[in-house]
């Protein structure tokens, strides 16, 4: 059962990394064609071997057009992504100052009420986000240069969205067990990083 | 507050507490709930923020691809053969990491794994060498590039790139301030470091050109970003894709490598936007109820010394940040302290001070034409004089420079200045006992010495870090004298 949600998370984990991947490289490409772009202009305006200069252009050597929506659609989709991973291996950032010193039972408790929150959270930002993307089905809205629908990228989001809520709901369920049990249930989490 | 002390993630707590609030204050759920709908996506689809995995990213690549052996053999070459001179070299390897990574504890957890051992061998002791790395992986975050200025930047309004520019000086006084800690503790207790054999100049020479792949991803990012060839979110892709190809090249990235940088970077980047998102739910909520913008009325109407109030400020950041990581605490208090900040007259730049730095710019590109002798003399006076200058002056310049024109710089200069001093401050925090993040990453890494040897050394460094935030605020030039008006 874990196992399957670990790797859930981790397959997410890993197709938002190829996304973050491929917006590099997208963006690498938008920024050597756009310098190209101008030094063919130059060269074409200034005589300086014109027929090569006009002929890439011609080609359509430039930035990539949109590269800036491209990327916004994608690094949501990223973001959306990689949070299962987070959630699942207890990655979220906490003060444990205050609490270090409490007893096994409290921290339990603890644990699992945030995670409840947790799973409440990103259960909402999933029921949301869908709506959300209703509206902009129904709108019609599209990005301003390539006008691709803006619903596109919100679903795209929201195949991590569900799958962050799905996640935070075991989890959650797992905390509570933990609580009625009183041991652990998953082998323990690996130490946030900051 | 209350829940983020009961160990409830801190994301989860901001946008908990955004969120009850937004219920209270509008007495339902609808308006709280439409926001969710497309701010959650729209936070995350940000452009800017898009540099925060990429950062990340490229800090991974950059460990795969063996910079920081190479950067540590190199400094070592040079530095190893004097007395501290590993640990020094530990610290000059941080701070060319910082140069590539934006995180201090990758950097410090980084340069532990190469030079942890190194010092071992030469007999330092471990306390030390904890401290040592701890204190140098501080400077992963304040040499640019660096992820908390670009949450800090995006907060404030403030040009990304102006910031990296201001924090490199104050970034180099650290490093700089840290290897004088190393040689006044080594003099202080010989015993605890060894010496290293020199290492002949032709040596030198090839472990330093081995260190090229580094300076060329540094130069291209921040001399990219900076010179405004890109974005410093493309240049942050520059960088990711300029690693991550050196990494290729030498081996380090393949396969399985690649499936871990994803992991610790989708680890990371969740955690960083989740801290995002509730901060920005939580402000929301802030702004709504109009709280910061009462304070800072508060603290302008009760007349302190604007002095006062930032050191105030500060000592709360230091006390906060040995609890709290950085990240979240910028996002947490930056929305009620600057509006404070913004409030306060530091007195930065007057009228006079923007005239004569305008009007010199004009004249050392040569005088204009038709501008008399007279009229000429007349504005060198005025500005020897530190006068302002006339309307006719300025007209005979071609320059105009209102009132609002210096309070934008006011605010721009106040801005990039606060903002490098939290960071210090914050990072300050990182390394201070009994909680500081970097000490206990450190000391896991190396379970031979107990905690509290860390606790001791790590003071030494506490103290430089101390003076330095004194000498950086006393002189605000130091930190923008590189940005200008």
């Amino acid at each position: 059962m874990h196992s399957f949600f670990l790797r859930l998370s981790r397959v997410m984990a890993y197709l938002g990394g190829l996304m973050l991947a491929a917006l590099i490289v997208l963006t690498c490409t938008s920024i050597i064609g756009r310098e190209l772009n101008s030094v063919f202009h130059y060269m074409a305006k200034n005589d300086i071997l014109p027929i090569v200069g006009r002929y890439f252009l011609d080609l359509g050597v430039g930035p990539v057009n949109g590269d800036f929506e491209l990327i916004e659609a994608g690094v949501a989709f990223a973001i959306f992504a990689f949070l299962p991973l987070c959630q699942i291996t207890g990655g979220h950032a906490t003060v444990d100052v205050f609490t270090s010193n409490l007893s096994p039972k409290v921290n339990r408790v603890l644990r699992m009420l945030s995670e409840l929150a947790f799973a409440f959270v990103l259960v909402l930002i999933a029921v949301q986000l869908l709506s959300g993307m209703q509206s902009k089905i129904r709108s019609g809205t599209t990005t301003y240069l390539i006008e691709f629908p803006l619903w596109w990228a919100y679903a795209l989001s929201l195949v991590g969205a569900t799958t962050a809520a799905v996640v935070g709901v075991y989890m959650a369920i797992i905390r509570v067990g933990e609580v009625v049990t009183g041991q652990s249930m998953i082998p323990s989490e690996v130490g946030a990083e900051h | 507050m209350m829940l983020i002390f009961l160990r409830v993630p801190i994301g989860l707590s901001m946008f908990l507490a955004g969120l009850v609030g937004l219920i209270f204050v509008t007495g339902e759920t609808t308006i709280p709930f439409a926001r969710l709908k497309s701010e959650v996506f729209t936070t995350f689809s940000s452009y800017s923020l898009t540099i925060v995995p990429l950062f990340l990213l490229m800090g991974h690549f950059a460990t795969l691809g063996g910079m920081s052996q190479a950067l540590f053999k190199a400094a070592e070459s040079f530095l190893g053969h004097r007395k501290g001179g590993v640990a020094m070299a530990s610290i000059g390897a941080c701070a060319g990491f910082g140069a590539i990574c934006g995180s201090s504890l990758a950097t410090a957890a980084t340069m532990s794994r190469v030079a942890l051992p190194e010092m071992k061998k030469y007999g330092y002791a471990g306390g030390f060498s904890t401290a040592t790395l701890a204190a140098g992986g501080t400077l992963g975050i304040l040499i640019p590039p660096s992820v908390v200025l670009v949450i800090y930047a995006i907060l404030t309004e403030q040009n990304i790139a102006k910031l990296f520019l201001a924090a490199f000086i104050p970034g180099i006084l650290a490093a700089l301030g840290y290897v004088i800690v190393i040689s006044i503790y080594v003099r202080l207790y010989p015993e605890s470091a060894g010496v290293r054999e020199r290492v002949p100049y032709s040596e030198r020479m090839r472990a330093l050109v081995d260190v090229w792949p580094v300076l060329v991803v540094f130069i291209a990012v921040v001399g990219g970003i900076y010179g405004g060839i890109f974005t410093p979110t493309e240049g942050a892709a520059v960088g990711a894709f300029g690693t991550g190809l050196i990494a290729l090249l030498n081996g380090g990235l393949h396969k399985d490598t690649l499936a871990e940088s994803f992991y610790v970077t989708a680890r990371s980047t969740a955690m960083i936007f989740f801290i995002v998102l509730g901060a920005a739910f939580y402000n929301g909520f802030l702004a709504l109820t109009q709280v910061p913008q009462e304070i800072a009325e508060f603290v302008v109407s009760q007349g302190f010394s604007p002095w006062l109030v930032l050191i105030f400020v500060l000592i709360f950041y230091l006390i906060l940040g040995c609890l709290m990581d950085s990240l979240s605490m910028i996002l947490l208090t930056i929305p009620i302290f600057w509006p404070v900040m913004q409030g306060l007259d530091f007195g930065m730049v007057t009228m006079e001070m923007v005239q004569a730095d305008r009007a010199m710019d004009v004249l050392s590109a040569g005088i204009p034409e038709g501008m008399g002798q007279d009229m000429l003399a007349s504005i060198k006076g005025a500005i020897a004089d530190g006068a302002q200058l006339t309307k006719d002056q300025m007209k005979s310049l071609g320059i105009r420079v209102s009132e609002g024109m210096v309070n934008r710089i006011e605010t721009e200069q106040v801005a990039i200045w606060f903002g490098i001093l939290v960071l210090i401050v914050v990072e300050v925090g990182l390394i201070t006992p009994p909680v500081g993040m970097n000490l206990f990453i450190i000391n896991a890494m190396d379970r031979s010495t107990p905690i509290v040897e860390t606790y001791k050394a790590v003071m030494f460094f506490v103290a430089s870090d101390l003076v330095r935030v004194v000498i950086l605020l006393a002189f605000p030039a130091i930190t923008l004298f590189l940005v200008g008006y």
